[in-house]
């Protein structure tokens, strides 16, 4: 009997044991990600905020701007794009995320909108397609391998459905990682695009006069896809950064409770030992007394 | 010959910052050249080779998407693409021309199309600069 018992509690050891070094791993291959995905926004930060600076210069350098980009019109179909993980085993982040997203769309879909996506990452192309959402493009299944070129891919379709006034509105669904431990989902809109006031710079003194060629609405336009891949990106970033996050820490967590099985088994375990070595004593001892 | 400060940018980090004599570039609206003491100037970049003249010599770069700016007399390329002429991978560049134009002949949907249509010319002017 306690022979068996412990075997069992053995066996069970070890199988907690080997998921632990799964988990462990799991954490440090997290981890070492995680500050790769952080290099790679710091490098590609100034290109984006150069072209930010100068769309908001032209969308203020002349009174009478205007762009099919920034004009609101009544929305009939709405575009989703959202970057979710490839894999599980991140805590809650793909849920939360799709959570989130589903709520956005629910209010639009009630007012009778149309509604279609743009998954990234394996989880949300699974996702939708079981909701039965209509999905504009499957080629981002890996959210981990989508690149900047694909970004720009993306912002370039984006763009056309957007003029072409297939869509009239375009929201980017991504997680926010406000620290190592929290994550937090976002839904925000990307078209039309919606500018600050107070971020635009006050001319101080005289200011040159700039030539645009052909016309400040002509580049404007051209180089609008460029700024949504922009964002795409970094929120692309931002979320891959948040998903290595999410499974550090949940590894994390895996890999202490996995320790605490571990005692609490081998403390089983020797109190089985124990418990069997007494028994035997005790055989023995009531044998020579017969 | 009079030099003017050249700055290339793109998401991969700053490429290029010196001392540039010209520069040649494609536009949206067809090439322009940009010498030293050019005025305040904005417009977006098209799809095609760049030449840019440093030290009496010419380097040509494949160039795509982004904007050029003169300010101040800095002048700044911000471009989604620009790989110099040296650096292109022609191996690279000559499969992607093959398979996106394998994808041309197969899609009938407008948005694969589309990306296929992007794919081969970006494949092409990788092409045309490095030659």
């Amino acid at each position: 009997m306690a022979g068996a018992s412990m075997k069992d509690i053995k066996l069970r050891i070890k199988s907690v044991e080997s998921t632990m070094q799964i988990t462990k791993a799991m954490e440090l291959v997290a981890s070492s990600k995680l500050r790769r995905a952080k290099e790679r926004v710091e490098r590609s930060r100034p290109y984006f905020n150069l072209i930010h600076q100068t769309l908001t210069e032209i969308a203020y350098s002349t009174t009478e701007f205007n762009s099919d980009f920034i004009l609101e019109r009544p929305v009939k179909k709405a575009c989703y794009i959202v970057i979710a993980g490839d894999r599980g085993l991140a805590g809650g982040y793909n849920n939360n995320m799709f959570k989130a997203v589903m709520a956005h769309i629910s209010e639009l879909t009630g007012d009778g909108r149309e509604v279609c996506v743009l998954p990234i990452g394996k989880k949300a192309v699974e996702f939708f397609d079981r909701r039965k959402i209509e999905i504009l493009s499957r080629n981002y299944m890996i959210a981990e391998d989508v690149s900047i070129r694909n970004c720009f891919e993306i912002a370039g379709l984006i763009a056309e459905e957007f003029r072409s006034r297939k869509i009239d509105a375009v929201y980017l669904g991504y997680t926010n990682f406000v620290s190592m431990l929290t994550q937090e989902p976002a839904v925000v809109r990307m078209l039309p695009l919606k500018y600050n006031r107070s971020e635009a710079k006050e001319p101080t003194g005289p200011k040159a006069l700039t030539i645009y060629e052909p016309s400040c609405e002509a580049v404007y336009d051209a180089i609008v896809p460029e700024y949504i891949s922009g964002m795409i990106y970094g929120g692309l970033c931002e979320s891959v950064a948040s998903e290595l996050g999410a499974r550090r820490t949940a590894m994390d967590a895996a890999s202490k409770n996995a320790g605490e099985m571990i005692e609490d088994l081998s403390l089983r375990y020797n109190r089985a030992r124990q418990g069997a070595i007494t028994q035997e004593i005790t055989e023995i001892v009531a044998g020579a007394e017969a | 010959m009079t030099t003017f400060q050249l700055q290339i940018v793109t998401p991969d980090g700053l490429l290029f910052e010196g001392e540039a004599e010209r520069l040649v570039a494609r536009t949206i609206d067809g090439d322009v050249c940009i010498l030293a003491r050019h005025t305040e100037y904005v417009t977006a970049l098209g799809m095609g080779q760049a030449r840019v003249t440093i030290d009496g010599k010419v380097r040509k770069a494949a160039c795509i998407g982004g904007m050029l700016s003169v300010s101040g007399g800095r002048v700044r390329i911000v471009a989604t693409t620009f790989e110099w002429a040296e650096e292109i991978d022609l191996e690279r560049a000559q499969r992607a021309r093959e398979r996106a134009e394998e994808r041309l002949k197969q899609q009938k949907d407008t948005r694969e199309i589309q990306l296929a249509e992007a794919k081969l010319k970006r494949a092409l002017v990788r092409l045309n600069a490095s030659r």
